[in-house]
């Protein structure tokens, strides 16, 4: 098995690893990269969204892309939020409403509703349960990430 | 994870290049074959991944037919004005599928040379009689998906072969198409029965065309020719209903499998005819000529 070179912007910044090609965009962003918001829940299945990333600006399963398919792509996961020691309005969001109580999911559902936010700024209810659909939550619930989402949609947080 | 040596085309005829290497398999989306490559059931020594030929990911409206690049991914079907005016079944479909992370990723391409009796967007794409352009290095051939799909997991693709497109011809008149599938529940889940179905009526109310399409009833997505024969020149009744769902008994052949059983297969397959049947009608119905 020979290594690959793989180039891509991961939160802005160009990022090039070398790697075996066996190993998923999950594995490099954790144990590479020391990007650890991604998480692993259901064992590389796609079914818990736990390591959703955004790529191209669409929500993807990281556990489910071959390091070598991210080639030329722009990347944001949980850490690239963060603008000038500012937490995101969604990440406010969360914390304010309650939507947070273990935190494993968290990245990935913020993440997914940023990616829904930014294509559609005002989403009903039921847009977001259908957006959030990919994101297992196993403690919180969902009504409490819903509150959060409009709380940031609609600006009623103190920045 | 199992070893492989892995190639990534830009262009078409790279892909073409290395897929003529003894040994190769096909990488689309990911979404299907890296989980399983995790668990042992699928294997290659040489992954050859499409997902960067931009070239095949298209949804283009060329007059008389409509031609979806086979990397198109199920989002980017989803989203598709053209689709959901051409081929409401098929945005029904691919809507179903999964969730946001994986229609994001997964491929046409790729959900039809997996070739799963399940697969949700392939109803919808034999009710329109879709064919496959498939390319290799030694040519270009044409065949109709119908054909393509020759049991659960085979397909005629031939060593170096690749799927480059899919295309079929829109229907035009007072026409509508549903597309309705059962599962355990809404997210995520592989379906037990699917159908599409697309029906066409003349101005006296008749059916003048009929395509209906059931998956998970047999070896691979099959149309149902019998019961779409004993349709045309009817008028859309209830009790005409019945009747469709006695003729589908004969027609499907369904399993029991760790889904599902024969028998709700049989039943529910039953009901969904009368209930996608229903709906493509009311959209007939509501078009104006």
């Amino acid at each position: 098995m020979k290594e690959i070179s793989v180039a891509f912007l991961l939160n802005g910044n160009k990022t090039s690893v070398t790697s075996l090609p066996n190993r998923t965009l999950l594995d490099v962003l954790r144990t590479d990269l020391g990007f650890t918001g991604a998480k692993d829940a259901c064992g590389g299945e796609g079914e818990c969204g736990a390591c959703t990333v955004i790529l191209n600006g669409k929500p993807v399963n990281s556990c489910m892309i071959f390091i070598g398919q991210v080639e030329g792509t722009q990347i944001t996961t949980i850490e690239g939020l963060l603008e000038k020691g500012e937490y995101h309005r969604l990440q406010k969001a969360f914390v304010e409403t309650g939507a947070v109580q273990c935190g494993f999911c968290t990245p990935g559902a913020i993440l997914t509703a940023k990616a829904l936010l930014d294509e559609n700024p005002h989403p009903t209810d039921q847009e977001i349960r259908e957006g959030l659909s990919g994101n297992l939550c196993r403690c919180t619930g969902y009504n409490k990430m819903i509150d959060a989402i409009h709380l940031a949609e609609l600006g009623g947080l103190d920045d | 994870m199992q070893e492989f040596n892995y190639y990534r085309p830009v262009t078409i005829t790279e892909l073409k290049e290395n897929l003529s290497q003894p040994g190769t398999r096909i990488l689309a989306g990911g979404t299907d074959i890296v989980p399983k490559m995790r668990q042992g059931k699928f294997s290659a020594s040489i992954l050859v991944d499409t997902s960067g030929v931009q070239a095949m990911r298209f949804i283009e409206d060329q007059g008389n037919e409509i031609v979806l690049g086979a990397l198109t991914t199920h989002q980017e079907a989803a989203d598709s004005a053209l689709l959901k005016n051409i081929n409401p079944a098929l945005v029904m479909a691919v809507e179903s599928i999964g969730c946001q992370q994986t229609r994001c990723r997964g491929t046409l391409g790729g959900n039809i040379a997996n070739a799963s009796p399940a697969a949700d967007t392939i109803p919808p794409l034999l009710i329109f009689d879709a064919t496959l352009l498939l390319q290799s290095l030694s040519g270009d051939r044409r065949i109709p998906l119908e054909k393509f799909l020759l049991g659960p997991g085979e397909t005629d693709l031939q060593e170096g072969e690749f799927i480059h497109s899919i295309s079929f011809k829109p229907m035009f008149g007072l026409w509508g198409s549903a597309f309705i599938k059962v599962g355990k529940r809404s997210g995520m889940a592989v379906s037990i029965v699917n159908i599409a179905v697309a029906v066409e009526l003349n101005d006296k109310g008749k059916i003048s065309d009929i395509r209906i399409a059931l998956g998970s009833v047999a070896p691979t997505v099959i149309r149902c020719r019998k019961i779409e024969q004993s349709l045309i020149g009817k008028e859309p009744k209830p009790a005409l209903m019945k009747e469709i769902q006695d003729a589908c008994q004969e027609e499907i052949s369904p399993i029991t499998d760790i889904r599902s059983t024969e028998e709700y297969r049989d039943h529910a397959a039953a009901v969904i005819i009368h209930r996608a049947l229903e709906t493509a009608v009311d959209q007939a119905k509501g078009k104006t000529r």
